[in-house]
């Protein structure tokens, strides 16, 4: 399968099968009659975190597996095997055998805004991080450990020899890709992990040819677009959403503080940004004030924006139509609808800031900003989740990792995954 | 109504003019807002509430330069007031003319030429525009102008620490407070805020050595907040040499601060801080104040220094009674402590003869006295005597008597750890069918006193005299949790012992406690892979067991699922 083709072909096909079902046609996916585990993802279940590593492993040892959106808060459905009962128990997931009683689930999946969606490819999982970044440094990493899901972590070597082509999802985490340090040059200077973090920065852009960590990180952000372009799965949280697009924007023009490339940044740097380039923000405003740990006006919350600071709410998941929309459903599928909100370096995305075409997942009613998006890109798609940690909404510098064994029903974290599964969702065949 | 509408009707007007203009705003609607504003300031030029509303409204609209020529006339009507002059002010910020903005501030401090709010509002309207470097200069020409090292110190502290100078933003406080001690708390509170890497800068900026008492206490209260007891009790000492009148209450907010800290550290500190305000106080405040300090001082494990604050002072009234007996029993002198509390005054209260006679004959079964121990609790009928009863009774053998006084004490008495203990040995001597075992009590006892090794040898003998289904598995399993916490050489035996319990197996929840507790040995000692099939066995083959949960953390842990905790 091409990775990408899914994306568009599985909305025409589920159209298709929503208008042919009227006159009398079943749904275009079968789904298999054999002794199945469902893993229920409401309430009943004692760890959603790790029902995705179990159905990550199920189609990862080529059995086939379904996501049955919207049914009893997104449940998987896997065979019974007892492998996987026996991993089940391990881990503490909840499993229930079914086999006739499947018969009224796809009746009610048929008959309500639910769907089937088969999966069947384990996506190839690479998340950008620097060489000894612990597993604890981002919240990804922390639930594709927790979860069971193998990852490998590239950086900027690896992405600018081309690396990326052997991935079908790429995560992008507190990276700052305008190449200043995440402005905290100035704050923490003279603190060990900011010497070495510059160091390393500084020897990767030499070893790679670049004159500054600013010129390298925007000829990373070029290939990551360049990779979701060809058909890649990006998911990027907190610093890395609006940075890589800062980035992009700014191919061309000096964005970055003296302190990281040696040039005071360009004083017209606003009017020269070519948002033509970015994958989800246009028209903003850089933050010029290299002591100030904030980029731009992209983000709502400006968490180090002193009297711009703003206050932590909660944000609404959006309810598609599993039918018409399941790239958006998949996304979404929580047992929670409304979640407290978190901080990160970019916390949201103001919504005046949003390209035309971007898809809102979830939002802060009333709120001037947006917190989960998405969108297409050429063949691939990008998905945009604001704040650091879900289960630490002031996460500070230094502070302890987060124990997920502590957090198995976290809803914020089944966001990241449900975006680790959606690459492995199988594109429906047409009915000709 | 009727009367205020008489004696000036236009007020009355102008307020139900201006309503729906606030409702509009709040609505968001605020182009509709800004016209309501318009109407309100046509009729009424220096309508205040009209002008902030069409400050806020047209800022939104980006519609600013409207609002200039309103301002200039309301001004020109009234050159006195202050909220038209910030309000002028605020407008040439926001149309970003920094140049007209100085003139105008200018302008304003000629004809107030004492006052500091043409400098206030001047600075201000250029920091709320995160115009920081312009700010600075606005707060720094009033203080020049005006002269005095304090003056606009608190205005100058905000904006630094807004733009991130926190060194700078602490010696703007340090000159705030000495100018005006009423802001003491409000700069420490802000100054804790500080991130991490810069509290060691902050704190040499308010602890130099030319900064004032009341900044250099600032100081000390920033270090409490960041938990640094000793650094903090530094810092106010030498403010404390020659005590002026501001030293009492400093003293008492430090030492109330530091009662927030847990630490050994912490409570030495307090007793340190209460010792020295006792010594300020009138008699009777600090009677009771010393004998705060000792008990602090003995939590945090300076017996010296409580000692020194006991025999500094004579108490007729009884009050350090407590103390004193506290420190003996410490010390371990018991029969002189038991002497004192016989000899108590009558001032000593009920509470403190009943904590005093429990952590006494806590200390006479450490040396193994039991009978004196059960003496020493006396007649005692509270909850607290009641569960030591049962440990005397346990220790003597006494197995039935020992599980009533348990259960007589119930689950809440003393604190959660005592509680908790009880709790597990009631879970064990629940297994024991025997209503007596001299030999189990005096392992019990010696493990008590702290004699591990010989109390693993003892739990064993013990234990091989009780059937296998009738409390020997869960007396090995308390030998081997012994064993595996001592470590060491002792590892082996820890090993056989949670071997022999698995391999038993059976219904109680000895076998999996002890495949548990074996799997928490390999892991301590990095021996994960060799840990994951017991921890698997375990969840497995005891699905309902209560360890389960505890089984799969560790298990995570082991895989490296879940960092190190």
């Amino acid at each position: 399968m091409k990775r990408r083709d899914f994306v568009k072909a599985v909305g025409r096909t589920v159209g298709l099968s929503v208008g042919a079902g009227v006159f009398g046609f079943r749904p275009t996916v079968r789904l298999s009659d054999s002794p199945s585990l469902l893993i229920p993802m409401d309430d009943a279940q004692s760890d959603h975190l790790k029902a995705y590593g179990l159905t990550y492993k199920a189609i990862q040892a080529g059995l086939k597996a379904e996501w049955l959106l919207n049914y009893r808060g997104g449940s998987f459905l896997i065979p019974d095997l007892d492998a996987l009962r026996r991993d089940a128990a391990l881990n503490g997931i909840r499993t229930e055998p079914v086999d006739s009683a499947m018969t009224s689930v796809r009746g009610e999946i048929e008959a309500n805004n639910m769907d089937a969606v088969p999966l069947e490819k384990a996506p190839k999982v690479a998340v950008y991080a620097p060489p000894n970044a612990a597993p604890w440094d981002d919240a990804v990493t922390m639930a594709l450990q927790y979860a069971g899901i193998p990852f490998t972590k590239i950086w900027d070597g690896e992405v600018m020899n081309g690396g990326l082509k052997d991935f079908d999802w790429l995560h992008l985490h507190h990276e700052d890709f305008t190449g200043q340090y995440s402005k905290f040059f100035l704050i923490y200077s003279g603190m060990s992990w900011l010497a070495e973090m510059v160091q390393r920065n500084s020897d990767m852009a030499k070893r790679l040819g670049f004159q500054t960590v600013p010129d390298l990180k925007k000829a990373v952000a070029r290939s990551i677009r360049g990779y979701v372009e060809n058909g890649g799965f990006l998911f990027a949280m907190c610093t890395a959403t609006e940075t890589i697009d800062l980035a992009l924007a700014a191919h061309d023009v000096d964005i970055a503080a003296t302190y990281a490339d040696g040039t005071p940044l360009d004083a017209d740097a606003d009017a020269k940004l070519d948002w033509r380039q970015a994958f989800a923000f246009m028209s903003a405003h850089i933050e010029t004030n290299p002591l100030v740990a904030s980029f731009s006006d992209i983000d709502g919350h400006q968490v180090n924006g002193g009297a711009r600071r703003q206050p932590l709410g909660a944000f609404k998941l959006f309810n598609f139509s599993a039918k018409i929309d399941p790239v958006p459903t998949m996304l979404v599928q929580d047992h929670r609808q409304v979640i407290p909100d978190f901080y990160g370096l970019t916390t949201s995305f103001t919504r005046n800031r949003l390209k035309p075409g971007v898809t809102i997942l979830a939002e802060e009613e009333g709120a001037p900003w947006v917190k989960y998006i998405h969108g297409d890109l050429g063949k691939g798609t990008w998905t945009f989740f604001g704040g650091h940690d879900p289960e630490d909404p002031q996460h500070q510098i230094g502070d302890p990792p987060t124990d997920l064994s502590l957090h198995p029903h976290s809803p914020g974290y089944r966001l990241i995954l449900n975006n680790v599964l959606f690459p492995a969702a199988k594109k429906r065949e047409l009915k000709t | 109504m009727i009367l205020l509408a008489l004696a000036d009707p236009g007020r009355v007007a102008r307020g139900q003019a201006i309503g729906p203009g606030f409702e509009l705003e709040r609505a968001g609607r605020y182009a509709d807002a800004a016209s309501v504003y318009f109407t309100t300031v046509r009729s009424d030029p220096t309508n205040i509430p009209a002008l902030l509303g069409l400050e806020r409204t047209l800022f939104v609209l980006n519609r600013m330069p409207e609002l200039l020529p309103l301002v200039q006339t309301a001004r020109a009507r009234q050159p006195d007031s202050p909220a038209l002059r910030s309000l002028e002010l605020r407008v040439y910020a926001a149309l970003n003319q920094p140049d007209s903005l100085e003139a105008i501030a200018r302008r304003w401090a000629a004809s107030a030429p004492q006052s500091e709010a043409p400098y206030r509002e001047w600075g201000l309207a250029l920091a709320d525009r995160r115009m920081w470097d312009e700010a600075r200069h606005a707060f720094l020409t009033g203080r020049r102008i005006l002269g005095g090292d304090g003056t606009l110190a608190l205005e100058l502290a905000e904006l630094e620490q807004r733009a991130g100078n926190w060194e700078a933003s602490a010696a703007e406080w340090a000159r705030a407070v000495t100018r005006s001690p009423d802001v003491g708390p409000n700069a420490a509170s802000q100054l804790a805020d500080a991130p991490a890497p810069l509290h060691d800068r902050v704190v040499r900026v308010l602890t130099g050595p030319a900064v004032s008492m009341r900044a250099r206490r600032i100081g000390a209260e920033v270090l409490l907040t960041w938990a640094q007891p000793t650094a903090a009790w530094a810092a106010i000492q030498p403010t404390l040499a020659f005590p002026d009148t501001e030293a009492p209450a400093a003293l008492r907010r430090f030492a109330d601060l530091a009662g927030a800290l847990t630490t050994p550290e912490g409570h030495r500190v307090r007793g340190l801080a209460l010792a020295r305000w006792a010594d300020m106080v009138p008699w009777s405040l600090g009677a009771r104040a010393r004998a705060e300090a000792v008990r602090e001082l003995l939590d945090g494990g300076d017996k010296v220094a409580a000692r020194r604050v006991l025999e500094a002072h004579s108490d007729p009234n009884g009050i350090a009674q407590a103390a004193l007996i506290q420190l003996l029993i410490a010390d371990s002198q018991l029969d002189i402590a038991e002497e004192r509390l016989s000899a108590a005054p009558a001032t000593l209260t009920a509470d403190d003869r009943a904590s005093l006679r429990l952590a006494l004959a806590k200390a006479r079964v450490a040396r193994g006295e039991l009978d004196r121990a059960a003496a020493a609790l006396d007649d005692d009928s509270s909850v607290a005597a009641i569960a030591q009863r049962g440990w005397i009774a346990l220790y003597r053998g006494d197995l039935k008597s020992a599980m009533e006084a348990f259960r007589a004490a119930g689950p809440y008495a003393l604190d959660r750890a005592a509680a908790t203990d009880r709790t597990a040995m009631m879970a064990m001597l629940q297994r024991v069918q025997e209503e007596s075992s001299p030999e189990l009590g005096a392992a019990l006892l010696t493990l008590a006193r702290g004699d591990s090794v010989p109390a693993i040898a003892a739990l064993r003998r013990a234990a091989a005299r009780l059937p296998e289904q009738g409390g020997r598995l869960e007396v090995l399993l308390l030998a081997g949790q012994v064993a595996a916490q001592k470590g060491g050489d002792q590892e082996p035996t820890a090993i056989a012992l949670f071997d022999e319990i698995v391999r038993v197996g059976g219904e109680g929840a000895a076998p999996p406690a002890a495949e548990l507790e074996w799997a928490r040995l390999l892991v301590r000692d990095g021996r994960s892979a060799e840990a994951i099939p017991h921890l698997e066995h375990l969840i497995l083959t005891y699905p309902n067991s209560a360890f389960v949960p505890e089984a799969r953390r560790v298990l995570e842990r082991a895989k490296g699922a879940i960092p190190k905790s």
